[in-house]
């Protein structure tokens, strides 16, 4: 059965289907060919967590907000300024001496994410992420390349051969799978290429697992930089993960990380056999702690 | 080959979720992490790739709380093949169990009960720690447990029944010391002596923890909840114990509630760490003026 003399319609729906294959395929292999055990990695510097859960716009609003709840960045409403005791060479990163360069003088929240400078001062970031094959590197990208341009000769060589053959046989209803096709592709592309490889996904989800007694707790972690538990929830999950008052005006400078927060899950933690079987902590032996 | 270039102290942490942040953030002086195996065994998929991960990062030992081995019952195949599974998936150094039963006639007592120290109990134990290491493929380490009643029906004192289960298995000890600080103060025995007693070259772990004290005058008892922080005199033993010792040791501090600061744990590892310290450089002291002799 040649596909190409198909009616209309059910060509449509063999076209569907043929797209259908195609995007799983496309989505199967990369995981099976960028997935790998996880590696190891800095997991003391909440700032390369944050670039591997959102690029260097997160690895700069966390560390905004760690020299803010560190007082060495004063919030005025939307705007910013470096404290008059704070000093660059003070912070032992980067990253943290490109903000307190940056906000020397006051200036809105929002312009990190268009400062060259700032972004720059992530790039060792991205060399560590993509070194962990946690952010597709070149061999990554060639490959997915390879893939796609694969699946765009499947999908569009298919769709534009019954095009031509419709029109050449005086049919102009062609519109319908025109627009299918093009949606194909550009779902192949998304599905091709993105931001993290199946490695760094999963790495991501296993620090969030990790770190989920932590979110479950959100709203008691104080602010004041005593501990680096907020800016590892931040990390981890988004500055809108931190819910106490003390950290409100993360609401007024990043209204949008706050939407994005809320919206993300990541489930509970493995809950500590040792609760469940003492039922508090007055048990003389029980679990891990009590007794054992 | 000195004695101390064999021996590589390690000094770690109990992975709790709540201590996550500190923990993973201060790997640097965290050198193991015991993991409570039990919560893993029915995890989701997802969590148990975290704890893999989690290995990735760290060393890491399995620390078991429900097979309950030193028992006349058989222990559950399911839950062997759960830690068996378990340990295959994320490799660690070692395992552990507790010398302790935590079922009886089909009921799940929820807690780690010292059974009676007789030849019975012994032989059930060995029984249970041969099919453990039969099905895991490594035999346990195994634990000492605190008890707050002298276990009724023993014919023996508690060095003595932890000594002759772990010659007559193939496993290393894992000599908890709040737990033999508290047993030693509820039924006034000397610790010092109960250390000098089990065999020195067995001695692979060592946990450190704290409790308080129940109950009213007269009937007070110390209670190992780990929710305190490790009073002076277990790191004296924790000294003791690193000088008699011949292998190298892994050191957990076991903390269950009442979080201190991340930082009040990693002082506490330090101080192990002094006291490690302490205790070697006593064992190569008397080795050396033993060869002198």
């Amino acid at each position: 059965m040649n596909p190409f003399d198909l009616r209309g319609p059910e060509f449509l729906v063999f076209y569907f289907i043929l797209s259908a294959v195609v995007i799983v395929a496309l989505i199967l292999i990369r995981r099976a060919s960028e997935s790998d055990s996880a590696p190891k990695l800095d997991l003391a510097d909440p700032y390369l967590i944050a670039y591997l859960r959102g690029g260097d716009n997160e690895a700069l609003r966390v560390a905004m907000v760690s020299l803010i709840d560190r007082g060495l960045l004063i919030v005025y409403g939307t705007q910013i300024q470096r404290a008059s005791n704070a000093r660059p060479d003070s912070v032992r990163r980067p990253i943290e001496r490109a903000l307190l360069e940056t906000y020397a003088r006051p200036g809105e929240a929002t312009s990190i994410f268009n400062d060259s400078k700032l972004k720059s001062a992530c790039a060792s970031y991205e060399e560590t992420l993509k070194k962990n094959r946690l952010l597709p590197d070149q061999l990554v990208v060639n490959a997915r390349l390879t893939r796609f341009m694969l699946a765009l000769f499947v999908l569009g060589g298919v769709g534009g051969i019954k095009i031509l053959v419709a029109l050449d046989r005086g049919r102009t209803n062609v519109t319908f799978l025109a627009v299918l096709t093009i949606i194909a592709i550009v779902l192949a592309y998304k599905v091709s290429f993105p931001r993290l490889t199946g490695r760094g996904k999963a790495m991501l989800a296993d620090i969030q697992s990790l770190y989920s007694g932590l979110k479950d707790r959100a709203s008691f972690i104080r602010p004041g930089g005593a501990t680096i538990e907020p800016m590892m929830l931040a990390a981890a999950f988004g500055v809108g993960a931190l819910a106490g008052d003390g950290f409100a005006y993360t609401k007024t400078l990043f209204p949008r990380a706050q939407k994005s927060a809320s919206g993300s899950s990541c489930g509970s933690s493995c809950g500590s056999s040792c609760g469940s079987s003492c039922g508090g902590g007055g048990c003389g032996g029980g679990c891990g702690g009590c007794g054992g | 080959m000195s004695l101390m270039t064999r021996i590589t102290d390690r000094v770690g942490l109990g992975w709790r979720p709540k201590l996550a942040a500190g923990i993973l953030s201060n790997l640097d002086r965290i050198d193991i992490v015991e993991v409570i195996a039990d919560d893993f065994f029915n995890a989701p998929r997802r969590e148990r790739r975290a704890l893999r991960t989690l290995a990735a990062q760290s060393p890491i030992t399995l620390h078991g709380v429900s097979l309950g081995l030193a028992s006349s019952v058989p222990v559950e195949p399911k839950r062997l093949d759960q830690m068996a599974r378990l340990c295959a998936e994320v490799t660690p150094v070692s395992w552990s169990e507790h010398l302790a039963f935590v079922r009886g006639g089909g009921v799940e007592i929820g807690h780690l009960a010292a059974p009676p120290r007789t030849a019975a109990t012994i032989d059930g134990a060995l029984a249970n720690l041969a099919r453990a290491t039969t099905i895991v493929g490594v035999a346990p380490q195994v634990e000492n447990v605190a008890t707050l009643i002298d276990p009724p029906g023993s014919d023996r004192d508690e060095a003595t029944w932890v000594s002759e289960i772990v010659r007559g298995s193939s496993c290393d000890l894992l000599l908890d010391l709040h737990n033999l600080y508290a047993n030693a103060l509820n039924f006034n025995f000397d610790p010092v002596d109960f250390i000098a007693r089990i065999p020195a070259e067995s001695i692979a772990a060592i946990h450190l923890a704290g409790g308080k004290w129940i109950g009213a005058q007269g009937a007070r008892r110390l209670l190992d909840d780990h929710l305190h922080d490790v009073p002076d005199p277990v790191y004296d033993l924790l000294a003791e114990t690193a000088a008699r010792a011949t292998r190298s040791l892994t050191v957990i501090l076991e903390r269950d509630g009442d979080f201190p600061a991340i930082g009040c744990l990693l002082q506490q590892l330090d101080r192990a760490r002094q006291a490690l310290a302490h205790g070697r450089a006593r064992m190569v002291d008397e080795a050396e003026e033993e060869a002198a002799a």
